[in-house]
């Protein structure tokens, strides 16, 4: 499965439903970017973004989690290819 | 087959003294639902974040019978605690809590859908250097989601028990109990390499944490990361602050790595993420890629941003229209039960002040609100099934929105949906908040709530409203829908006025983990409104009837000379007095000196309102129900032959409920919380001003438009 970074970074929120990326940079408030690393979605994170345009929900390590657009936009990601489908 | 090294060792029944557990992990990963199946108690269990806000104390019993005690902690995924409710974990980890002793071994327990997240927080409890025994909770869910994860492989890399366990099915309760039992439970092998950048770093702030803030070296070592991670040392220092000299080695390695362009804090993270990262990759295998899960689907639907809120309207909608039709016949047994029992003590006793005071005061009064315990069960069920499969942080996410544009995220809305039942556990969930000026304005908004204690006063005032029995339940429902409505409408208003003039700030940023949907546990939404109905029963054979025996006595007394009218009697009396008193205050709102005397009763609880009314217009006690007690209002007459209970005054009184703040317990909650009463009375006042004013608008604006 190829998992390369296939564009430059974007953020979150411009992400589209059923996307995948990884985050390369935090760029809210200290307090913000702590959290968002303790709860998996730090830098090197793989996450997939679901749905949502203003609220947002992504995957991340097999735990959903609901981001405001405001937060997600705060969360660079570099786009890459989806891991593919493994047969039963 | 050998049982494992942590089942077969002494056990703790060698040792005197009872061992003391923490339970600690992420939010909403099974700790409550083991801490009762450990315990045998029957602590709230919800399938959302922020469920225990408080530490809750309960003795567990080993293999060998010896009582163990063990304390469920508020979940959290760092030691570094952002909010009131994660610093009580912090706190009691750390041995900073003068009401509790920093516990002898901690029970980490993580959810095995995601175990690298959930090590993070065991990661930072190793570093603490003592016991700890880790529980791999909802393997069957693991399983189904294609992991396969190596216990046997983790607890040698960790070198403590690790114990796979699936709480809500009582299963691995027996080798976890046979692990606590334990006398001599092994310290980790924690091997994790503090970047070399940082290590100096750590190395002296722990060295001045020992000497200038004597802490135990190990614990030295855990607070000295915690201070790097997270740099508002204040928040990690807790109550207690640092030293002088501590407070400078931290603030000097800062400026220097700050003018090197070190992100200290992330790195820490980062490294330790790497050292988790490479744990997980030896005990976790992805066995089968699995395909959008059930929750995947329901979330399609549920989170839509259209069909969301079908979804949300649609459960509110059944919510009530449920509280009008399932709960008639209940309701009927209690008020033949009632009646039935008012009618003996009257048939078996002779006539006098004793025998008013039991059937019109006691009987009368409770009964009045007894009546609406179907109801209230009802809703408790229905927000018990919300808590339960996991729609609650599915509702917080669709008002996110809503709440942001008012200056609030969706976090504070799991608060406000609380608050439906009851502003009391609404309020301590707030706990959950991050920004203590976000958490003070939903503690603020939240009683604004319609909670189901308003629940009676809506019913009796909505069957004076539209009386008869061909009235469409929709437009009761209707009617009932809308005051929810506008109390909700009313603390977003205010939320978003607090948040631009007293307390300013800007929106907070919205980061919440969604669990998965989970069948609801029927037996814990059923013990759930079990113990509500007792909460609500007890306040009917307390409060209530002390209240209701009360005001009979200030309604019968002093006495009215012989012969006088029911009417001259009550209008003489002390209560008539008092609510003569208020009457001019009320008279503008179209509120006479009787409904005076209900709204200051109410003040204790505002389902006192109904059994008021029950005492002062005497309605016949024979068989006190809603319809009797509404054909005693509706005809009710102001002195000048008026109708006292016009359509336009049944609801402005609902409106008045709607807005006016009449619990002291939320008062006396909300002190509490705020330690203090500025906030409690600024509180007070503002609702009941609110009350008031919207009140005035309604009523004059009614009559003059002819109403």
């Amino acid at each position: 499965m190829n998992r390369e970074p296939t564009t430059a970074p974007t953020p979150l929120c411009q992400l589209h439903a059923g996307a995948a990326g990884r985050v390369c940079g935090l760029t809210g408030d200290t307090h913000f970017c702590q959290r968002v690393r303790e709860m998996g979605l730090g830098e090197s994170a793989c996450v997939t973004k679901i749905s949502g345009t203003t609220t947002i929900i992504c995957q991340v390590s097999g735990t959903r989690i609901a981001l405001s657009h405001a937060a997600a936009s705060h969360i660079l990601v570099e786009k890459i290819t989806p891991p593919a489908p493994v047969a039963g | 087959m050998a049982l494992p090294a942590h089942i077969t060792a002494t056990a703790a029944g060698a040792t005197s003294r009872q061992p003391v557990y923490a339970l600690v992990g992420n939010p909403n990963c099974g700790k409550s639902t083991l801490f009762n199946a450990l315990t045998g108690l029957k602590q709230k269990i919800g399938n959302y974040p922020g469920v225990t806000v408080e530490k809750k104390v309960g003795t567990a019993y080993s293999q060998h019978g010896q009582p163990i005690t063990v304390i469920d902690l508020p979940g959290t995924y760092s030691l570094a605690a952002r909010s009131p409710d994660e610093a009580v974990t912090r706190d009691v980890l750390l041995g900073r809590r003068a009401d509790t002793a920093q516990p002898d071994r901690i029970l980490c327990i993580v959810d095995a859908t995601n175990l690298e997240r959930n090590l993070y927080l065991v990661h930072q409890i190793l570093d603490l250097g003592r016991p700890v025994i880790l529980v791999l909770n909802m393997m069957d869910l693991a399983a189904r989601s294609g992991l396969e994860i190596n216990v046997d492989q983790l607890e040698k890399l960790l070198g403590i028990p690790v114990i796979a366990c699936e709480a809500i099915h009582q299963r691995g309760l027996i080798e976890l109990k046979l692990a606590m039992s334990r006398a001599d439970l092994p310290l980790a092998r924690h091997a994790w390499t503090v970047p070399a950048a940082i290590a100096p770093a750590v190395s002296e702030i722990a060295a001045a944490l020992v000497e200038g803030d004597r802490k135990s070296p190990l614990v030295a070592r855990a607070e000295a990361l915690l201070l790097l991670t997270d740099q508002d040392s204040v928040r990690v220092a807790g109550s207690t602050p640092l030293s002088p000299r501590t407070t400078e080695i931290l603030r000097a390695w800062q400026s220097r790595w700050t003018q090197e362009g070190t992100d200290w804090a992330g790195t820490l993270v980062s490294s330790r993420y790497d050292a988790i990262g490479a744990l997980a990759a030896e005990v976790v295998q992805l066995r089968t890629e699995v395909g959008p899960s059930t929750s995947d689907k329901i979330d399609a639907i549920v989170t839509h941003a259209l069909w969301g809120w079908v979804v949300l309207g649609a459960v509110m909608t059944l919510l009530f229209f449920s509280i009008f039709t399932l709960a008639e016949s209940p309701m009927n047994w209690i008020d033949g039960h009632v009646a039935a029992l008012s009618d003996t003590i009257k048939s078996a006793m002779p006539p006098g002040d004793l025998r008013d005071l039991i059937t019109d005061g006691a009987i009368g009064g409770v009964g009045g609100v007894l009546i609406f315990l179907p109801q209230i069960l009802i809703l408790f069920f229905f927000i018990g099934l919300l808590e339960s499969t996991g729609y609650m942080a599915r509702a917080a996410f669709i008002m996110d929105r809503l709440m942001s544009r008012v200056g609030l995220n969706g976090k504070s809305f799991i608060p406000m949906l609380s608050s439906y039942a009851c502003a009391i556990p609404g309020i301590m969930a707030t706990r959950t908040i991050e920004d203590p000026k976000d958490r003070l304005v939903t503690i603020l908004v939240a009683p604004l709530m319609s909670c189901s204690a308003r629940l009676p006063v809506y019913l009796l005032m909505i069957a004076a409203l539209v009386p008869g029995e061909r009235v469409p339940v929709f437009t009761k429902v209707g009617i009932m829908l809308f005051m929810y409505a506008l109390g909700t409408a009313g603390a977003f208003f205010f939320a978003w006025l607090f948040k631009r003039t007293l307390l300013k700030g800007e929106p907070p940023l919205m980061i919440m983990e969604l669990p998965p949907y989970r069948l609801p546990g029927f037996k814990d939404v059923a013990l759930h409104m079990l113990e509500r109905a007792w909460i609500f029963v007890r306040r009917a054979g307390t409060v209530i009837l002390g209240i209701s025996i009360i005001l009979w006595f200030l309604s019968a007394y002093p006495k009215a000379p012989e012969g006088s009218t029911p009417t001259a009697q009550l209008a003489q009396s002390f209560a008539g007095r008092a609510g003569h008193a208020i009457e001019p205050l009320i008279k503008p709102i179209g509120f006479d000196w009787q409904i005076g005397i209900g709204l200051i009763s109410s003040f204790a609880a505002r389902e006192v309102f109904v059994s008021t009314m029950g005492v002062v217009f005497n309605a016949e006690s024979a068989d006190e129900n809603t319809a009797p007690l509404r054909t005693a209002l509706l005809s009710a007459k102001w002195p000048d032959g008026r109708t006292l209970f016009t359509p336009l005054v049944c609801f402005t009184l609902m409106i008045f409920y709607v807005f006016a703040m009449q619990c002291m317990s939320t008062i006396a909650v909300v002190k509490r919380e705020t330690n203090g009463w500025k906030w409690p009375i600024f509180q007070t006042l503002y609702m009941t001003g609110t009350a008031w004013i919207l009140s005035f608008m309604v009523y004059q604006g009614g009559r003059a438009l002819g109403f």
